[in-house]
């Protein structure tokens, strides 16, 4: 399978995965670190720990794919930009294909 | 141990841009051991990682004031967003292998006296010891002491307590 020119989340390393988690996170609207540790939690079973989260926000926010609002008392949310919404939309069509082809295999097992 | 204690780990330009929210995140009372670990390998990434500083250099840069000299020193000193020239790279890499050559020599020569657990361990250790060594000369110049003192020896005693149990 091609590797995407967009599919670049892959090249975050150990971060990848937590990165997917804040790009899914922040797709249905803006979150702050705390709402988005919760969200992910709920999403994967997994609470990211403070480090990682902050090591993959700053990798997203110097990729411009989120960007900071302006802060809320000590919190302050992020939201997704058009080019983080691309590279999600990307990275999940190719875990899509994967998905189906990892289905259709089992079926042939 | 309290996450404001931990938070002073982290490079200044990092705690003024994150900081705030990043205690916010985590909120009041201490810490467990699982995100005690996670912020110290969150700290010694916010050190390391261009990413990391590409995000933070430009609140760095605004509290100097912004002006032209600062930015053009900024620029000169810092390719690739990299706080050091390629002269203290080089000197950098001329430690790392220097020491690993030492730290690797004393280590045979050890193994070979007597003491074999020790000179496995320095043998081990080498690489890395050499490389925490070699960090004030580029990586982490300019930084304070203290925070180059913390990260260097606390991964220092981490990787030597984990020979130590590895080996025993």
């Amino acid at each position: 399978m091609a590797k995407h020119k967009d599919d670049a989340l892959a090249d975050l390393g150990r971060f990848s995965e937590p990165a997917l988690f804040i790009l899914i996170s922040l797709a249905d609207g803006p979150k702050h670190g705390y709402a988005m540790t919760l969200d992910i939690e709920s999403l994967s079973g997994h609470k990211p720990g403070p480090g990682t989260l902050y090591g993959a926000l700053a990798r997203l926010e110097a990729r411009k794919w989120i960007e900071p609002l302006a802060a809320d008392d000590r919190r302050r949310p992020y939201r997704l930009t058009a080019a983080g919404q691309r590279v999600l939309r990307h990275r999940l069509q190719s875990l899509q294909a994967l998905a189906r082809v990892g289905r259709s295999r089992l079926s042939e097992a | 141990m309290r996450p404001e204690t931990l938070l002073r780990l982290y490079p200044r330009a990092w705690r003024e841009r994150y900081g705030e929210e990043f205690l916010a995140t985590i909120g009041p009372g201490a810490l467990g051991l699982q995100q005690v670990i996670d912020m110290v390998s969150g700290a010694i990434d916010a050190w390391l990682s261009a990413d990391v500083r590409r995000a933070t250099t430009p609140a760095s840069v605004a509290r100097t004031g912004g002006g032209l000299m600062n930015v053009k020193a900024f620029m000169v000193c810092d390719r690739n967003q990299a706080r050091y020239t390629k002269r203290d790279a080089l000197i950098g890499a001329g430690v790392m292998v220097g020491a690993t050559l030492i730290l690797t020599t004393v280590g045979t020569v050890a193994r070979r006296s007597g003491w074999p657990a020790t000179g496995e361990a320095l043998v081990n250790l080498s690489f890395f010891a050499a490389l925490m060594l070699s960090m004030p000369f580029w990586l982490m110049k300019g930084q304070p002491w203290k925070a180059q003192g913390v990260i260097m020896g606390l991964t220092v005693m981490l990787l030597t307590a984990a020979t130590y149990l590895a080996g025993r």
